[in-house]
């Protein structure tokens, strides 16, 4: 038992710094003088913002407006009942803005673009595509890590506030039809609730995350070595580790900035 | 004679903690043409990617254009990438981009060539390759014969010093195998580049070579000029060669 668990541990510590230095390694790429292949990069970053952004907007509007129903008409109907009814633009900004925008944008960005990524690359490393860039002397870095972080983070902060813009206002004029607080009032409620730190958090957030997503996918994506039936298991492996590093972080940016 | 553009000095490497080159030593001069002959387990496929520097010998040294791809930097190996044409196996061409995109890549990663000068390039090693007419498909729309052809065409666009050509026959029928020999014969009478190719079967091919490198079992048994390959005196080497 206490070999197990000194091996699991010592396999975290193995995928975490081995994570930080592909996401360092990006890093460094995305602010390198370097001219070479820029508009074979900047093609790729276009793609993934595509991908993961635009394609993204249908699926994401309409589980933000659903969910801002939810949390309208429940906070709508209820809080009233105990008096409470001021609170519902503190709610909503407690809610959809600080916690369930950024992490519940994270969660799609996931299950669309990260097991994308990963099966891409994976496929890519099986198929010798991989070894074929190394051989022409095209750096898997530049080429393939870093225009997809730089593609997710862009397209993860867009698709937040977005997420947030909808869940509030298409939210509430769904739920308008049970309710009697007039959209003004509600806009000016919410305008005064939100503050500058918490829109900052909330962009804070989804850089973090996008970040987090795509290193993470492509690490699992490129470390399958030779057979097709990796691939699925890397991807696999890949979204538990990416939603467990999302709500880690989440919970370390929300404990650092409101505690 | 001419530099040396590849020297093995006995070289052993291990593929996945397996032993699979022992101590092997030859050297590839500029121009030559040198074809690495042996059976599927002989270890001539992990050799081409040592002479390509696309792998680290665990003993021996090996260099490459004057350079040890080993203790190379990162900006060395880049620059030696650029002048070493690789063919693997399989075609290996990028699943998401077209032919000529594929093509087009390493131009347009690695110079600063206008556009259509690009695209001339790109058609023209297309064309030499006979492939010019799939430029517009995507990988998987082709046969293993035509993937393998803009393979080809990849390898050559940035003008290599050094081609490598992984199991050379793969994928080929007659008519592609006599395009393959034109090519190569035409770059002979060029001069340049220098290639090296892996064969695991007698073919006409080895006409067109200067030397052929014989190893069985990870080991060099000889090396040799085509024509004199019959008097090796060695079973592997008789039985590949007496079946021509």
């Amino acid at each position: 038992m206490i070999a197990w668990t000194g091996r699991k541990t010592l396999e975290g510590l193995e995928f975490a710094a081995a994570v930080l230095v592909l996401g360092l390694r990006a890093f460094r790429e995305l602010f390198s003088p370097a001219r070479r292949g820029r508009g074979e990069v900047f093609r790729v970053i276009t793609r993934q913002i595509l991908f993961t952004g635009v394609d993204a907007l249908p699926v994401v509007g309409a589980i933000a407006l659903m969910l801002g129903l939810i949390i309208i008409i429940q906070a709508g109907t209820t809080l009233p009942q105990v008096g409470a009814g001021a609170f519902l633009a503190k709610i909503i900004e407690l809610t959809l803005v600080r916690e369930l925008g950024p992490l519940l944008t994270a969660f799609i960005v996931i299950w669309r673009s990260g097991t994308a990524i990963c099966t891409e690359l994976g496929n890519m490393q099986v198929g010798q595509e991989i070894a074929a860039l190394d051989a022409m002397g095209i750096s898997l870095i530049r080429f393939l890590v870093m225009p997809r972080v730089a593609g997710v983070v862009l397209a993860m902060v867009c698709l937040t506030i977005y997420f947030d813009f909808i869940a509030i206002v298409g939210g509430f004029l769904v739920a308008k039809i049970h309710l009697t607080i007039p959209i003004q009032v509600y806009l000016e409620e919410i305008e005064e609730t939100l503050s500058v730190s918490d829109v900052l958090i909330t962009v804070i957030k989804s850089v973090l995350f996008g970040f987090t997503i795509a290193v993470i996918c492509c690490h699992h994506g490129l470390s399958v070595v030779g057979a097709t039936t990796e691939v699925p298991q890397q991807t696999t492996r890949a979204m538990l580790n990416t939603v467990t590093a999302c709500l880690v972080l989440d919970i370390i940016v929300s404990v650092g900035f409101y505690l | 004679m001419s530099e040396a553009v590849i020297t093995l000095d006995h070289v052993s490497a291990s593929e996945r903690d397996q032993t699979l080159v022992e101590d092997i030593s030859f050297t590839v001069h500029r121009g030559e043409a040198v074809a690495l002959v042996g059976s599927n387990a002989s270890g001539k496929g992990l050799v081409l990617r040592l002479c390509a520097g696309l792998e680290a010998p665990a003993s021996g040294t090996v260099r490459v254009l004057g350079a040890d791809p080993a203790r190379a930097t990162e900006e060395q190996l880049l620059g030696l990438r650029q002048q070493v044409g690789f063919v693997f196996a399989k075609p290996a061409l990028i699943s998401n981009m077209t032919v000529f995109n594929n093509v087009a890549l390493p131009l347009r990663y690695h110079t600063a060539l206008p556009e259509t000068e690009i695209q001339e390039r790109a058609l023209a090693r297309l064309t030499e390759c006979g492939v010019d007419a799939f430029r517009d498909r995507m990988p998987s729309d082709l046969t293993l014969g035509d993937a393998r052809q803009a393979a080809l065409a990849r390898a050559m666009v940035m003008d290599p010093d050094i081609l490598c050509v992984d199991e050379v026959l793969l994928g080929l029928d007659a008519d592609e195998l006599v395009r393959l020999r034109k090519i190569l014969e035409r770059y002979r009478k060029a001069g340049r580049p220098t290639i090296v190719a892996t064969v695991n079967a007698p073919t006409s091919l080895l006409r067109v070579m200067d030397r052929l490198v014989l190893l069985r079992d990870g080991r060099l048994v000889a090396t040799c000029p085509p024509a004199e390959a019959l008097q090796v005196v060695d079973p592997m080497v008789q039985d590949f060669f007496g079946s021509q």
